[in-house]
């Protein structure tokens, strides 16, 4: 205990001690007085009443048990009722599915929640071969209420974790009891976790993580004791486990990373502390705080990796070698050698990269003529056959003599299905105006020297011929006339072209850039033997990083349409204002209706005390610029980590979605809702200590049923509308909401 | 509120060279201390330590003065002399002086135009122009229009922005003085506008640059010149720099929307200010604490908003005809405009007048002809076979509509009854005798869209009256009286609510190509408007054209209307452009703006800023940041390496500019429109006095000068009083700082070094700023730098 005698709370005053104090005046006491060598007692006692202690110990085990129980019971009454897809089942139960038909997928997310959906279909048996379309009804054999109520149970424990949260924030008893009751009846939460979705494993993860934080902090002036080195790790594991749920977990991280720098910091300004000590703070940190989550982070791909071994939908998304790994993948096939003849398709090597695309509609500017993109899903548009130029001798299916392609040889690329030729040309590309456009133009006859490509070999991984070989040549195409280099580089084109990758014509030679490198990765030409590409291995650090790239593209390409109003999506602003719900599925009388909606209280509450949150802070600030002295400094410390922490984690999870350009939903602001109700009970907490007895259990006593009552008014869209929705319309509190 | 202890002198200035073994404690607390305090008193001992330089003398002061004027007088020349070089050259359109000098050509003509920026800078070639007496007929319309033989004073034109930019280099250079730098260092931060290629191109040509850079450097200077009067506040130059600097904030955000930053800057420098302000020690009752605040509060909010919407009332008092802009705003505003076609035309609406109904957005009437609904479609679905109901583009019988009451007029009194917003009509087709009407049927192109059809006058009576009711709701959300072309409205049906809708995709061969109509259940989307376009057969006194009188709106209606469209269309300016950069390759002066060719002289005007000035301006900034992170780590370990005065001028001065920097800079990265090179300037700007304020701090004169005037505070006074000296009135004299710091020699050498540089990289790509001369390639390869893209390089 070498740093007891300094600790946090009385650092975050380190600036009064320098202060010219002042003689005492009534309303006024002198600073000093507070640093007396007071005993020091452990922050909270201040807020726990005498007769609490009495019944601590029952308090203690039993009051978080009946809360956990009645978690389960709200968050799984009647779960399963509703036997159709429904709202994002249709995404995660079929990435479930790919998990259990070991079948290679893509999607945004990262893979531990959906690993997680396809383990509770492994549980109960499910095979994996639904289709989860939407709205459908779930067949005999899967049994869709073990798997609901397998996420649902991520969804319950998030109770007894606000319980634990706000005990470790020292808040009292009372308000102890209003926050773990506002997340049991937050009505959003209980909607949200009854379904086969990433939320409640996001939200549970979230809300640990948090814990985490908060227990860590309780044992800040024990550092290096068992306990503190499980609450650092148990934080560690949990950000490393909310980031592989979804990347909005990246949010929390930042709460925690913020919380470490000000601790650092703080232990920075500490002349007392030994230079080894500190350096070990630093090392603890960077092992359980970075190095911890991103292992597990990797190890979540890497389980990914093991367990889809089959070639699946998402196969183009990745480089070829990996795809060439995949079990049933039909690249293993592909002759070695590529010729003239050769139909193939054409893999961008740049992290992301897609196919090379062509399909019949235009250009809109530009040249207005056939569009060329980067696409990443297998389609018969992919497929290219090299010719060779015009005045060279003409290419003839019958002929015996195969000509084989070699760097620097110049070749046409015809697209197969419109047997246009790659063109390009001085037009300025539709978004990166400095780099040319590339076109399909013309066909087998008609077309000019423009259509010429030479193909220049970067590397070969297993070869050192000449010759292009299937998969692991890196080659690049030099328009013959322009001397420019075909290139992708992630970048979307508008919904004109399908959100797909633009291809330009880059007019700098960098041979480095590896978005100019291509390889061959689907290689047929009957007239050549077949090879064997499984000998190429991909390493798993270039599938990692590549996959994540792959994702980023995809999640940017996620922007709104402005054109097309998207009823279920929302704006950020509207959420804490309980602007607006959504509907989860379909609406007609005969099936079971749920609406996504916050409940009123509790959001609004929230809300409100996030503001009003500020507005004291800054009255305090005031008082404290005009040497008030308002709060002893173990009441400052509790109102920094108790009460500006969660606001600071209220806004790291909101105010990012204002920015994102992406498409926003209500259920974005689930976890940013869990930090506002931390807030409100610090608030409340906070506006009754001064209250006499009575009067703080009348208080929570009304909020206790403010809290309960609306809940259970709103119970049905949470645990499902059966009948004529009309029979609620006095839900409808809001003109905007649409129960 | 407790009254306050007269505030402890705080720490006794010490002399220099104080060492840490030998000083005392600095902050001499007077009350007992705990033993907690007294510990870290102890531990602070060894830290700060002041540094006051010997004071000139007044023979010195005034020698300084002089070489100060002389330095300024010197730079103002050669500042007019590189804007105002070849300003006849081109005699051509160049680049985005297509727009401004087409808007001060719409100014002077009055006639109504759209921007996406606040008027001012645009106001002031209008008023170039009018005071040459200019008519404004030349439009601008491209790049490389000549101006000689359309008769365009574009000399004139072009001396204003010349002029502004010749003025802000003195500006720079007083803001240096004023903040309390030795001449050395005034002298390199304006060298680096002065000779700044960038700075020259962008403000000799016809654009808003030169009035935003100037603006925002006034406001800066401005600020500087108040905070020296901070100890005598309230006092009559104390109230004069204020309210300048909330004018010249007011000029640069009229300008263009990135004078906010400015307004940030200087925000965040006065809320500080206030914030110690607040501090007790300061001695200020809360009572004038408000004083403070609310002077700045009107100085610097109120008063420049007053200014900005004043320049708007201008803008609308001088456009007040019909012009290109019209389309931009809503019909009552157009209406304002003289003759406008509105204004001119629109008529109200009775019952049983007999109308065409035309869509906003594709222009096509509502039109239905006898043919029926194909039975079933080539999908599959089934329609109820009525009767077509389409968009036509063309002026046509069957476009002819009765406006009819939900509930008849008795038969002898029918006319003469107006319509109005939000009443339930019914349509009635003159040429098939049908009424309008729509229901839950498929339409023909969109599954969940209604189809529009007609039914007979027995049905539209009988059992299908309710589907033949609509709501006329007026995009103005009035209840006023329905008009025609001015009256936008929504066709609502009234138990559906669905909204009357169409497309521009075309109906197969059966319906004649025509638009589909169909009900969109989405009725807020402003495609779902329509207008009524003429009252067929007008045959009542509503007839007669008669001149109306151009109505009038209230200004702040007008305005609100006009700022609301111009963010609108600010944040929708993401088109790229080749030209176009991202703020990161700012900084290091990556790549330039082509801004004018002319192929026959090889001569080019390429902007770019001087690379090596740039290159010195970013690099200070990365030096003064990790000064100000080492300071802040050395501190928190309780070394104290910078002496205290010498550690506020820096963070209170160099601080400030390196906070208008970040300011200036950094909020372009989230902006999602197409940006430039030359939104760099105002931030290279401030770039400029972080680069003289860290030569001063390196190579100056190790002394801190005061720079802000003494009162004689009373405190002072009643001190001298006791000594028995004689007390003059002192309450708001002030006594004049020093603050001309001697420039070391040192500090001479190592500027004239730099200003010699960047002379020298002007001079070098001078061609590219003025257009002239012509280059050979390899003269043009030679100034390839970085990525810059050049014409005539091959």
């Amino acid at each position: 205990m070498a740093t007891a005698g300094s600790t946090t709370g009385a650092d975050a005053h380190g600036a009064l001690r320098q202060r010219k104090s002042k003689p005492s005046e009534p309303g006024r006491e002198p600073v000093e007085q507070f640093f007396q060598d007071k005993p020091k007692t452990v922050i909270g006692e201040y807020y726990r009443d005498e007769d609490d202690i009495s019944l601590d110990t029952v308090e203690k085990y039993v009051v978080p048990m009946l809360f956990t129980i009645l978690s389960f019971v709200t968050r799984m009454y009647r779960i399963g009722i509703s036997d159709i897809v429904t709202w994002d089942e249709a995404h995660f139960g079929k990435f479930g599915s790919h998990y259990l038909k070991r079948e290679f997928y893509f999607d945004v997310h990262p893979p531990l929640g959906k690993m997680l959906v396809g383990l509770s279909g492994y549980l109960c048996g499910y095979n994996g071969s639904f289709e989860f379309k939407s709205g459908d009804h779930y067949p005999e054999d899967v049994n869709y209420t073990f798997m609901r109520i397998f996420n649902a149970t991520f969804g319950a424990l998030c109770v007894p974790v606000a319980y634990y949260t706000a005990k470790s924030l020292k808040f009292s008893t009372l308000a102890t009891w209003l926050v773990t009751l506002m997340v049991l009846c937050e009505n959003s939460y209980a909607t949200i976790s009854r379904f086969i979705l990433l939320d409640s494993m996001l939200m549970l993860f979230t809300f640990t993580s948090f814990l985490g934080l908060a227990k860590f902090h309780e044992w800040r002036r024990h550092p290096f004791t068992s306990g503190w080195w499980f609450w650092l790790t148990f934080t560690g594991v949990n950000i490393g486990c909310v980031t592989s749920v979804k990347w909005v977990g990246m949010l929390t991280t930042a709460l925690v990373g913020i919380y470490t720098i000000h601790d650092l910091w703080d232990k920075f300004g500490d002349l007392k502390m030994p230079v080894v000590t500190y350096a070990k703070h630093w090392i603890s940190r960077i092992v359980c705080l970075i190095i911890l989550p991103l292992t597990i982070y990797l190890a979540c791909f890497k389980i990914h990796f093991l367990i889809l071994e089959n070639s699946g939908p998402g196969d183009a998304q990745m480089s070829s070698l990996f795809q060439a790994n995949l079990r049933n993948s039909d690249l293993t096939k592909g002759p070695l050698d590529v010729a003239i003849g050769s139909k193939f398709t054409l893999k961008n090597m740049g992290y992301g990269g897609g196919l090379l695309h062509s399909h019949v509609q235009t250009f809109p500017e530009g040249s207005e003529q056939q569009q060329v993109t980067c696409y990443h899903h297998k389609d018969s548009n992919n497929e290219w056959v090299f010719y060779p130029i015009r005045g060279s001798p003409e290419y003839d299916p019958n002929d015996s003599e195969i000509r084989f392609i070699e760097s620097g040889d110049a070749i046409r690329l015809i697209h197969e299905n419109t047997g246009r030729n790659l063109h390009s040309h001085v037009m300025p590309a539709p978004i990166t105006k400095d780099q040319n456009e590339v076109s399909c133009y013309g066909n087998l006859t008609v077309g000019d020297d423009k259509d010429n490509w030479i193909i220049e070999i970067v590397s070969d991984t297993a070869h050192s011929d000449n010759r292009v070989h299937t998969l692991t040549s890196s080659l690049r195409f030099r328009h013959q006339v322009l001397g420019c280099y075909l290139r992708a580089a992630n970048v979307n084109l508008p919904p004109w072209g399908f959100k797909q990758v633009e291809v330009t014509c880059d007019k700098t030679n960098n041979p480095r850039d590896r978005f100019t490198h291509w390889n061959v990765e689907m290689h047929v030409n009957p007239r050549l033997p077949q090879g064997d590409a499984k000998a190429y291995k991909s390493p798993f650090l270039r599938d990692f990083v590549h996959l994540n790239v792959a994702m980023m593209t995809s999640n940017n390409a996620l922007v709104p349409d402005p054109d097309k109003r998207d009823e279920l999506a929302s704006r950020p602003w509207q959420w804490p204002v309980l602007n607006v719900g959504l509907r989860m599925c379909g609406w007609s009388n005969d099936i079971v209706k749920y609406y996504l909606l916050g409940n009123p209280f509790v959001v609004w509450g929230s809300t409100a005390s996030v503001a009003m949150l500020a507005i004291v802070t800054f009255v305090y600030l005031c008082r404290w610029q005009r040497k008030y002295v308002d709060m002893t400094p173990d009441e400052v410390s509790h109102f920094i980590y108790s009460g500006l922490y969660p606001a600071l984690g209220w806004g790291l999870h909101y105010f990012p979605f204002i920015l994102m350009a992406r498409v926003t939903y209500v259920h974005h602001y689930l976890p940013a809702l869990y930090f506002a109700i931390m807030t409100f009970g610090f608030l409340f907490d906070f506006g009754t200590r001064k209250l006499s007895w009575w009067a703080r259990y009348l208080a929570y006593l009304l909020a206790y049923a403010a809290v309960i009552g609306v809940f259970a008014l709103y119970s049905p869209i949470s645990f499902g509308i059966i009948g004529n929705h009309e029979n609620y319309d006095y839900l409808n509190w809001l003109s905007t909401w649409t129960i | 509120m407790a009254p306050k202890a007269p505030t402890p002198e705080k720490g006794g200035k010490k002399t220099k060279q104080q060492s840490s073994a030998s000083a005392g404690p600095v902050s001499s607390a007077p009350a007992p201390d705990t033993s907690t305090v007294k510990a870290e008193e102890v531990d602070d001992s060894s830290g700060p330590i002041y540094l006051v330089a010997k004071p000139l003398t007044p023979a010195e002061a005034r020698r300084e003065e002089i070489y100060y004027n002389v330095a300024l007088f010197v730079i103002t020349i050669l500042s007019f002399f590189t804007r105002f070089y070849m300003l006849f050259h081109p005699d051509q359109v160049v680049f985005d002086e297509v727009h401004f000098g087409k808007f001060a050509s719409y100014y002077l003509q009055g006639t109504y135009f759209f921007d996406v920026h606040p008027p001012f800078g645009k106001l002031l070639f209008a008023l170039v122009g009018w005071l040459v007496g200019y008519d404004g007929a030349f439009l601008f319309d491209n790049i490389g229009d000549g101006y000689t033989h359309n008769k365009v004073p574009y000399l004139a034109y072009r001396a204003l922005p010349a002029l502004l930019g010749s003025l802000t280099v003195p500006v720079v250079f007083l803001t240096m003085k004023h903040s309390g730098y030795s001449l050395a260092a005034c002298l390199v931060s304006a060298a680096l506008v002065l000779f700044d290629n960038g700075h020259i191109t962008q403000t000799r040509l016809i654009l808003l640059d030169a009035t935003l850079i100037f603006s925002m450097s006034c406001a800066l200077y401005s600020y500087v010149k108040f905070m020296r009067y901070r100890n005598s506040p309230f006092s009559q130059k104390w109230w004069q720099w204020l309210l300048l600097t909330g004018l010249a904030l007011a000029c640069t955000i009229s300008t263009k929307y990135v004078g906010a930053f400015t307004f940030f800057t200087i925000g965040l420098a006065v809320i500080i200010d206030l914030w110690n302000l607040l501090d007790i020690d300061n001695g200020l009752s809360l009572k004038q604490f408000a004083q403070h605040f609310f002077a700045r509060a009107f100085a610097l909010i109120a008063m420049p908003f007053m200014i900005y919407l004043f320049f708007f009332q201008v803008h609308f008092w001088v456009l007040n005809k019909s012009g290109p802009g019209d389309d931009f705003m809503s019909p009552e505003f157009q209406e304002t405009l003289g003759d406008n076609e509105l204004a001119l035309l629109a008529k109200p609406i009775n019952y049983y007048d007999t109308i065409a109904i035309k869509h906003k957005d594709t222009g096509a009437y509502l039109h239905s002809h006898s043919d029926r609904y194909p039975l079933r479609y080539d999908d599959g679905r089934i329609s109820s076979q009525g009767q077509q109901v389409t968009g036509y583009p063309h002026k046509d019988a069957n476009n002819n509509w009765v406006i009819l009451p939900a509930a008849g007029f008795p038969e002898n009194d029918r006319l003469g009854h107006p319509v109005n917003g939000g009443d339930i009509v019914q349509l009635y087709h003159v040429v098939t005798g049908t009424y309008l009407l729509t229901h839950d049927v498929a339409s023909p192109y969109y599954p969940t869209n209604q189809e529009f059809t007609t039914v007979s006058p027995e049905d539209a009576a009988g059992p299908r009256h309710n589907d033949t009711l609509f709501e006329i709701r007026l995009s103005n959300g009035k209840k006023e009286q329905f008009r025609t072309k001015g009256g936008l409205f929504k066709l609502i049906h009234f138990p559906t609510k669905v909204a009357m809708w169409t497309h521009t995709k075309p109906l197969p061969d059966w319906a004649y190509r025509q638009q589909e109509v169909n009900g969109n259940k989405n009725a807020q989307q402003l495609s779902n408007t329509w207008l009524v376009d003429e009252i067929v057969d007008l045959k009542d006194d509503r007839m007669k054209v008669e001149k109306k009188k151009v109505k009038q709106l209230p200004f702040m209606k007008k305005w609100l209307e006009l700022q609301i469209a111009m963010f609108r269309h600010n944040n929708a300016l993401t088109s790229s452009h080749p030209y176009a950069s991202l703020p990161p390759e700012w900084p290091f002066m990556l790549r330039g703006v082509s801004f004018w060719t002319q192929n026959d002289t090889r001569s080019q005007i390429y902007l770019v800023g001087n690379p090596l000035g740039w290159w010195f301006a970013t690099s200070c900034l990365a030096v003064l940041s990790g000064v100000f992170v080492a300071d802040q780590l050395t501190r928190r370990r309780r070394y104290y390496v910078l002496a205290e005065n010498v550690r506020t001028r820096l963070y209170n001065s160099a601080g400030f500019f390196l906070l208008a920097w970040a300011a200036h800079y950094f909020p372009f990265y989230i902006m999602g429109r197409q940006l430039f090179l030359h939104h760099y300037l105002p931030a290279h700007l401030t770039s400029a006095l972080v680069a003289g304020a860290l030569l001063d701090f390196f190579y100056g004169n190790p002394g801190v000068f005061p720079v802000a005037y003494q009162a004689a505070a009373a405190a002072s006074t009643k001190a001298a009083a006791k000594k028995g000296q004689v007390v003059e009135s002192v309450v708001h004299r002030l006594q004049p700082p020093t603050m001309y710091p001697p420039s070391s020699l040192i500090s001479y050498a190592v500027s004239g070094v730099i200003i010699g540089l960047i002379f020298g990289v002007y001079w070098f790509f001078k061609p590219f700023t003025y257009g002239d001369p012509g280059l050979s390639v390899p003269e043009v390869l030679m100034r390839k730098w970085m990525n810059f893209d050049l014409h005539f390089a091959k």
